[in-house]
C-alpha cells in the first residue's frame, strides 16, 4: 500500500495556542479521504500546511513519498487545491483565470480548460468577470481550476459550500469520476457527515486540532450494524420472550427500559407482534438504519472531553 | 523570469497604467509651461539648468507616487485579496514571483521618469525656440550634464519608490502606501529657492539604499513565512 500523503505528529501553534496538535494522518494513493470535524477544528490549517502556505511548528509532512520542505516547489505542481474559499483574480473572466492558472502550473493544453469547465457544468460565462459570480459558481470554478491540470492529489476544503442540492450531487459524482477514472487521490474536508459518508473511503475525524480517529468507512459500516430498539417497562420478560419465542439471543439491555436487538433476521413487525402477544408492553419500537452519525458524534464528543 | 513578468502584466492589465503615465506626463508638461510663462517665476527659470531640474523634480515626484499605486496593485492587493495564496501554490519559486513584481514596478518607474524627463524637456526646448523665455544658448556641456543627472536621479527615485512597500504591507493598505510615497516626495522633491534636499547627495543615496533593502526584505524570508494565517 502506498500513501500519497502522510503526516507525522504535525503541530501548528498560533501565538502560543495549538490549532493543530500532533496529527498523524495517512492518505492512501487513489482513495478519497474525508476530513470530518466541526468548524474551527483545524482542517483548514492542516490543508494550508499541506500546500506550504503555512509552516508547521513541528512535525513532518510527506507528499508523494517525499518530505515537504519550504522549497519543494515541484510538488506543488502535482496538486490542485481550494483552501478556505475559492479566490480568483476578480476582474478577469473565468477563462482568463484558468488560463493564468495553467500558465503558472506549466500546463499547456488548450482543450483542458473547456473540459474542466464542462466537467463542473459551468456554462454561459464568457465575458463575465468572476466578481459577478455567485458563491456556487465560484465554487464550481474553483473545482475546475483545481482539476484542470489533472493533478495527482486534490485538496478540497469544504468544496460544497454554497452549492445547491443538485450542485452537490453533481460535484459528488464528479469527484467519484476523478477518483475512479483518473486515479486522483482526493482529500476533502467537510463538517457535514452526510456528505463525507457518501463519498469517502476513509474518514479522519478531527476536533480541537487533534485527529481523533482514522477509519475506513467500510470498517465502520461493518462494525456498526443496524439494530431494532424498543422501550418496555419489563425488560426481563421481554428478553425471555425474545430468546424463547423468536430465538433471538443477540440483544443488549440498556438501562432498565431499552432493549436493542442486533439480530435482524426477524423483521420488526414480527418482533412487535410476538412481544405484544406475550403481554410485553412495548412503548416505542424502531429500527436504526444508520448509526454512523451516532458513531461519529460519539467520537467528536468523546474527543471534546479528552482535549 | 521574463515569463513571470509577462503573466503579471497580463493579470493586472498594465495598459491602463501606461495611459495614466502619459496623462501624468502631459500634466507635468502643462505645469512647467505654466511656470515658464508666469511672470512672477521668471527669475526661477532663468537658465536651462533651472528649467531641467524643475522638470526632473516634478517628474520624479509624480512617478514616485505612481509607483506606490503600482506597488499596491501588484503586491499589496494580492495579499489583501488573498490571491497571493493562489499564487504561492504554484510550482514556482516564491522569491521569483515577488522579484518579478518588484521588477515591474521598478522598471516602470525608471522608464517613465526617463521618458517624461526627455519628452517634456524636448517640448520645452521647442517652445523656447519660438517664444524665447530663457535668454541663453544651450551648450553641449549642459546637455551632457543634465542627461547624466536625469539618469542618476531616475535610478535613485526608482529605488526610493519601493520604500512605501513596508508601510503598505503592515495592514495591506493602499492608502498607507500612497501616503508614504507622498511623504517621500516631500523629502526629496521639495524646493525652496532652488535648494532641494535632493541636492545633498547623501540623502538620495541613503533613501535609495533603504528602498533596495526594503525590497530585499520583502522576499528574503518568503519561503519560511506563513501566508495569511
Amino acid at each position: 500500500m502506498t500513501y500519497v500523503l502522510q503526516t507525522h505528529r504535525l503541530t501548528k501553534t498560533f501565538k502560543g495556542k495549538e490549532s493543530v496538535s500532533e496529527v498523524s494522518m495517512r492518505v492512501k494513493t487513489g482513495e478519497i479521504y474525508g476530513f470530518l470535524g466541526p468548524n474551527g477544528a483545524g482542517k483548514t490549517t492542516i490543508m494550508k500546511m499541506l500546500t506550504n502556505l503555512i509552516k508547521p511548528t513541528s512535525g513532518e509532512i510527506e507528499l508523494f513519498g517525499e518530505k515537504l520542505t519550504p522549497t519543494s516547489y515541484s510538488m506543488l505542481g502535482r496538486m490542485g487545491s481550494i483552501i478556505e474559499y475559492p479566490i480568483f483574480y476578480d476582474k478577469l473572466t473565468a477563462r482568463a483565470n484558468l488560463e493564468l492558472h495553467c500558465e503558472y502550473m506549466g500546463y499547456y493544453n488548450k482543450r483542458a480548460i473547456d473540459e474542466a469547465l464542462d466537467l463542473v457544468q459551468l456554462r454561459g460565462i464568457d465575458g463575465k468577470s468572476v466578481k459577478d459570480f455567485s458563491l456556487g459558481m465560484k465554487q464550481r470554478l474553483g473545482i475546475a481550476r483545481a482539476i484542470v491540470t489533472k493533478p495527482e492529489l486534490l485538496i478540497l476544503d469544504e468544496p460544497i459550500n454554497g452549492l445547491d442540492p443538485i450542485g452537490i450531487k453533481e460535484i459528488r459524482q464528479l469527484l467519484r469520476i476523478l477518483s475512479q477514472e483518473y486515479g486522483i487521490s482526493i482529500l476533502i474536508s467537510s463538517h457535514l457527515l452526510a456528505e463525507i459518508e457518501q463519498l469517502a473511503d476513509t474518514i479522519g475525524v478531527i476536533n480541537h486540532g487533534r485527529l481523533i480517529q482514522e477509519v475506513s468507512l467500510k470498517q465502520v459500516r461493518e462494525t456498526n450494524t443496524e439494530y431494532i430498539e424498543f422501550h418496555t417497562n419489563d425488560c426481563v420478560k421481554a428478553a425471555y420472550v425474545l430468546s424463547h419465542h423468536l430465538n433471538i439471543s443477540n440483544i443488549r439491555v440498556i438501562g432498565n427500559e431499552t432493549i436493542r436487538i442486533y439480530d435482524l433476521t426477524t423483521p420488526l413487525p414480527q418482533v412487535n407482534k410476538v412481544l405484544i402477544l406475550n403481554d410485553v408492553a412495548v412503548e416505542a419500537i424502531h429500527q436504526k438504519n444508520s448509526s454512523l452519525e451516532d458513531y461519529f458524534l460519539s467520537l467528536l464528543n468523546g474527543g471534546g472531553q479528552s482535549a | 523570469m521574463l515569463k513571470l513578468i509577462q503573466l503579471e502584466i497580463k493579470k493586472f492589465k498594465i495598459t491602463g497604467y501606461v495611459i495614466g503615465a502619459f496623462i501624468a506626463m502631459a500634466c507635468i508638461f502643462g505645469f512647467v509651461c505654466a511656470i515658464s510663462f508666469d511672470p512672477s517665476s521668471v527669475e526661477d527659470l532663468s537658465d536651462f539648468e533651472a528649467l531641467f531640474s524643475t522638470i526632473d523634480l516634478l517628474t520624479r515626484g509624480v512617478f514616485i507616487v505612481f509607483a506606490a499605486v503600482l506597488l499596491s496593485r501588484f503586491i499589496i492587493e494580492e495579499y489583501r485579496t488573498k490571491s497571493i495564496s493562489v499564487l504561492f501554490t504554484y510550482p514556482i519559486n516564491r522569491k521569483k514571483l515577488i522579484i518579478a513584481k518588484l521588477l515591474i514596478v521598478f522598471s516602470f518607474t525608471f522608464i517613465s521618469i526617463l521618458i517624461a524627463d526627455s519628452i517634456v524637456s524636448i517640448l520645452m526646448l521647442v517652445i523656447n525656440h519660438y517664444h524665447e523665455f530663457i535668454h541663453e544658448t544651450l551648450t553641449k556641456d549642459v546637455v551632457i550634464r543634465q542627461t547624466i543627472a536625469f539618469l542618476m536621479n531616475a535610478i535613485a527615485a526608482s529605488f526610493m519608490s519601493l520604500i512605501p512597500l513596508i508601510f503598505g504591507m503592515r495592514k495591506y493598505s493602499t492608502a498607507a502606501t500612497v501616503v508614504a510615497s507622498i511623504l517621500i516626495v516631500f523629502i526629496v522633491c521639495s524646493n525652496s529657492n532652488g535648494f532641494s534636499l535632493n541636492s545633498i547627495i547623501a540623502i538620495p543615496i541613503t533613501l535609495s539604499w533603504i528602498g533596495a533593502i526594503i525590497a530585499y526584505t520583502s522576499f528574503r524570508n518568503i519561503e519560511r513565512k506563513d501566508i495569511n494565517p
